[in-house]
């Protein structure tokens, strides 16, 4: 998602602009109907701000935020009835309560992905209805919980509603901008892109999220607290309505989703429907009509406008060519430089450190059903040391990957990383103790850009750390040191998408570097790729190496493996049959017979590359 | 005892039918990966066709769903061509609004068409027992649940033995492969969310004589076999079955010890539960495409 370059003069003036004509309002017109049209848009701009801080940035969509307007108002409510506590101080408890209840579904939600965070927020707006009507000494259950009338005098019409939704959210949008702007957004953006990559960069996915939907529900419970003093009435059936939860969504998705005003333009366009259905259809079945309009409204635009109104405005913008000169003239693979120094990429040397192998496996076994994919495998990693890992398709080395890096969990073995057992660690803390791992197709993240992709490795969670800008001063020059290193400067603030399947490679490695780590595994770094670019690489790994990095390579390109690795591990069938030396291993009768078939001639070691 | 005894037989045939219901989801969500938010509302569509053919022409419903099938697999055909395919390329997340949406609009076409009124039809086995010394076997239950085992092993055949069923598996277990032998996943989609759909009118057949329903009870059922599915771990028919079974004991056993009002949270409580522990599903194996839990 690109920031909105080309509103930044307008917004500088039409924000506060809007914000002073929406605090005006009530001043110069004491028209109740409108005011109350607008108190309504606010509740529904909050939420749907709120709403895409998960669904938007992070990417996960939720069918039950209206669940958080309920809690919120259930528990200013309650607090009204039973301490006599004013529900502008109540509401504030309502957040709170929001706050801990998104906290509490992230945790449901922390071990799966995507599609069943809907079906848990669904599954929880319809628990609390439910608990909200059998629990009727607290809730009034179905017969309703009535707030307490408002005291000020009826010239202040609704006022203090307006304006404490107004200035509600205006925090909103702030809190949301410096999300967007802030370490966080770009968490949530990476996890957006592919999550289990972000969590081997180290970053703590799951507190990413929970932190995102906790500021999704806290504000919209405020909100809902607010909302049910302006109703006075609160009957769970309608507090807890699917219709809330899907108002939010649509506003997101028309404005939108993943846009910074596209929430607030969506609600200004939502809500005023709303609230001229829910006055203008009359009869038994205006229920129904209000249904088809709103469901058949959100259909349309997840099928024909799936990107949003704003995002839609701006590339027509950008056509008319007013905003362009994000993407860099260069193209071609091979403009890169003849490699330099890439002393920048991964920071310090790192000769200081213990001496401790880098990497000790043993006993490493995981069965797929009946499939024993990796089978008792035994490795043992110098630092700075280059070692290969070759073998037939299917003989175990991705797998044997995917444990070492925690992507796949087994039960039996031990890996120890730098004298730290991490057999039962997650992927970040594996990452932060020092490891990393490229894959075979390039993963970069499309919605960050290149630098950004750089930047964004985490060696430790800091909570104050989110908060600061996605790349500050330090890490930019950091970074375009790196890019001119790897001759790809001139991208630094493209998409990765502009760059060839080469250079993603090499700036993925450059990614992973950034975790100043102990082990760098790389899964088929040279296929596919040109002889310059194939060259360059190895003449990035020999520096590693010089830097005391241990690096275990998967390559079918034995030429590449002759021409870099101090030793080798041969694997089939999940277990390793051999190793040692490249000269050894290549004359070794039983690895040519697994690996090779008879009919190969050995490549000769030494030489090469 | 005898009444643990009548919970558990509840419970079990309760749970048969839970799982018919489940049928169409646990074959989308489950092999297609496609959360179909309109599950609920086709299952509840269904209800209302077999409700009118027994209003109509006094056809059984359970008669009236080998009639309503053709109708829903149109519909399950229209509907994966014009909104699944293309937005399932696009972001599955927009799928999940989409079908959500179209559960709305179908909740609001029913709701014009039969207005908000509690309906149920009742054939003659609707209120008839078996008597078994003490416990009580309803006949509703008992023939639902009857239709349910006779579709789950038809379904469970059909996919072990018939060259469409190999190819769901196929597509569904690894895209590329299947093209490669010439099984285009998009096409295969297509059956499959077809015969999904069309499965409901079994689902909606049986639930039109053993509960009152009315439009707005889709989200109700949606939530019902969302549970089912989840609980039971994705793709599994068996699972399915056995998750709707332990879905129907425990209901029956906390409206029995507990109060009926907590049973209707049994299903969304046991979701949750399910997905905190034991993210696969109760009744599946952990299988490598599981990989990034």
């Amino acid at each position: 998602m690109t920031p909105l370059t080309w509103l930044t003069p307008l917004r500088r003036a039409w924000i506060p602009i809007a914000v002073a004509a929406l605090i005006s309002y009530p001043l110069v017109s004491d028209d109740i109907y409108y005011q109350n049209m607008l108190i309504m848009t606010f509740l529904l701009a909050i939420g749907a701000s709120g709403w895409n801080i998960m669904g938007g940035y992070a990417g996960y969509l939720s069918l039950g935020n209206s669940a958080f307007i309920g809690l919120g108002a259930y528990t200013t409510g309650i607090l009204a009835a039973n301490e006599h506590i004013s529900p502008f101080l109540g509401c504030l408890v309502g957040g709170l309560t929001c706050a801990v209840g998104a906290a509490l579904l992230s945790l449901v939600t922390r071990r799966t992905r995507g599609m069943y965070f809907v079906v848990v927020t669904f599954a929880a707006l319809q628990l609390l209805g439910v608990v909200a009507t059998i629990w009727s000494s607290l809730t009034g259950g179905s017969q309703g919980l009535a707030m307490p009338l408002p005291t000020w005098s009826l010239s202040y019409q609704d006022w203090p509603f307006y304006y404490s939704l107004l200035g509600l959210l205006v925090v909103t949008v702030a809190v949301s901008a410096w999300v967007r702007r802030g370490k966080l957004g770009l968490g949530l953006f990476a996890i957006q892109d592919n999550e289990d990559k972000a969590a081997g960069l180290g970053l703590r996915t799951d507190l990413y999220k929970m932190i995102a939907f906790v500021l999704s529900g806290t504000f919209l419970g405020i909100a809902g607290g607010i909302y049910a003093y302006y109703v006075t009435f609160l009957n769970t059936a309608a507090v807890f309505d699917i219709i809330t939860s899907v108002l939010i969504v649509l506003a997101v998705l028309l404005g939108g989703r993943g846009t910074l005003w596209g929430p607030v333009l969506g609600a200004f366009i939502i809500a005023p429907v709303s609230n001229l259905t829910s006055t203008g259809f009359g009869g038994a079945d205006a229920g129904a009509f209000r249904l088809l309009l709103f469901g058949g409204l959100l259909g349309v635009v997840a099928i024909f406008l799936p990107r949003g109104v704003l995002p839609v405005l701006q590339s027509w913008w950008r056509r008319l060519g007013r905003g362009s000169g994000r993407t860099p003239a260069l193209a071609g693979p091979d403009r890169s430089r003849t490699a330099g120094s890439v002393s920048a990429v991964g920071g310090d040397s790192v000769d200081g450190r213990d001496p401790s192998p880098a990497l000790v496996v043993r006993g490493l076994r995981k069965s797929f059903g009946g499939l024993r994919a990796v089978d008792g495998v035994d490795l043992d990693l110098g630092r700075g040391q280059i070692t290969g890992l070759i073998g037939p398709n299917g003989s175990g080395k991705t797998t044997l990957f995917n444990i070492i890096d925690g992507t796949v969990p087994t039960r039996n073995g031990t890996i120890t990383l730098g004298g730290r057992r991490l057999e039962r660690a997650g992927r970040p803390v594996r990452a932060h103790a020092g490891l990393a791992r490229t894959y075979q197709l390039p993963r970069l993240f499309a919605n960050l850009t290149v630098v950004e992709n750089l930047v964004v490795p985490e060696r430790r969670f800091a909570f104050g750390r989110l908060w600061t800008k996605r790349v500050n001063s330090a890490e930019r020059e950091r970074g375009l040191g790196v890019l001119d290193d790897l001759g790809l400067v001139a991208y630094a603030d493209s998409s990765p998408t502009d760059l060839s399947y080469g250079q993603r490679k090499l700036v993925e490695l450059a990614q992973v570097l950034w975790l100043d780590p102990i082990l760098v595994m790389l899964d088929e770094p040279a296929a596919g790729i040109s002889p310059a670019l194939s060259e360059r690489l190895a003449e990035l790994i020999r520096s590693l190496r010089e830097r005391g990095v241990a690096i275990l390579l998967v390559e079918h390109d034995l030429a590449f493996i002759a021409g870099l690795c101090e030793q080798v591990y041969v694997m089939a069938n999940g277990a390793i049959i051999a190793n040692g030396p490249v000269a050894e291993i290549s004359a070794d009768r039983t690895v040519i017979d697994a690996y090779l078939g008879d009919s190969v001639v050995p490549v000769r070691s030494g030489g090469q590359a | 005892m005898i009444d643990l005894g009548q919970a558990l037989i509840f419970g079990v045939l309760i749970g048969g039918v839970y799982a018919l219901m489940a049928t169409g989801l646990s074959l989308t969500f489950g092999v297609m990966k496609i959360v179909n938010m309109a599950q609920g509302a086709f299952l509840i569509t269904s209800t209302y066709l077999c409700f009118a053919l027994w209003q109509h022409f006094g056809l059984d419903p359970v008669l009236a769903a080998f009639l309503v099938m053709l109708p829903m697999a149109a519909l399950g055909l229209v509907v994966y061509k014009l909104v699944v395919e293309r937005l399932e390329r696009i972001d599955p997340g927009l799928t999940i609004v989409a079908t959500f949406a179209l559960a709305l609009v179908a909740e609001a076409f029913l709701a014009l068409i039969w207005g908000p009124d509690q309906r149920e039809t009742n054939p003659v086995y609707s209120n008839q027992a078996i008597h078994l010394g003490p416990l009580v076997i309803p006949l509703a239950q008992f023939y639902a649940w009857l239709l349910a085992i006779v579709i789950t092993v038809a379904l469970q055949v059909a996919i072990k033995r018939t060259w469409l069923g190999h190819a769901i598996t196929a597509a569904s277990e690894n895209p590329e492969g299947a093209r490669l032998v010439g099984v285009e996943p998009a096409r295969v989609g297509a059956w499959i969310f077809a015969i999904a759909t069309a499965s409901t009118a079994f689902g909606g057949a049986a639930l039109s004589f053993l509960y009152q329903f009315t439009p707005d009870t889709q989200d109700f059922w949606l939530g019902l076999t969302l549970s089912v599915v989840i609980v039971g771990g994705l793709g599994s028919v068996p699972g399915a079955f056995a998750a709707g079974v332990m879905l129907g004991v425990t209901e029956s056993l906390t409206t029995t010890y507990l109060s009926v009002r907590w049973a209707t949270a049994v299903p969304t409580l046991l979701v949750l539960v399910v997905l905190t522990v034991r993210p696969q599903g109760l009744f599946t194996r952990m299988t490598r495409q599981d990989v990034g839990s």
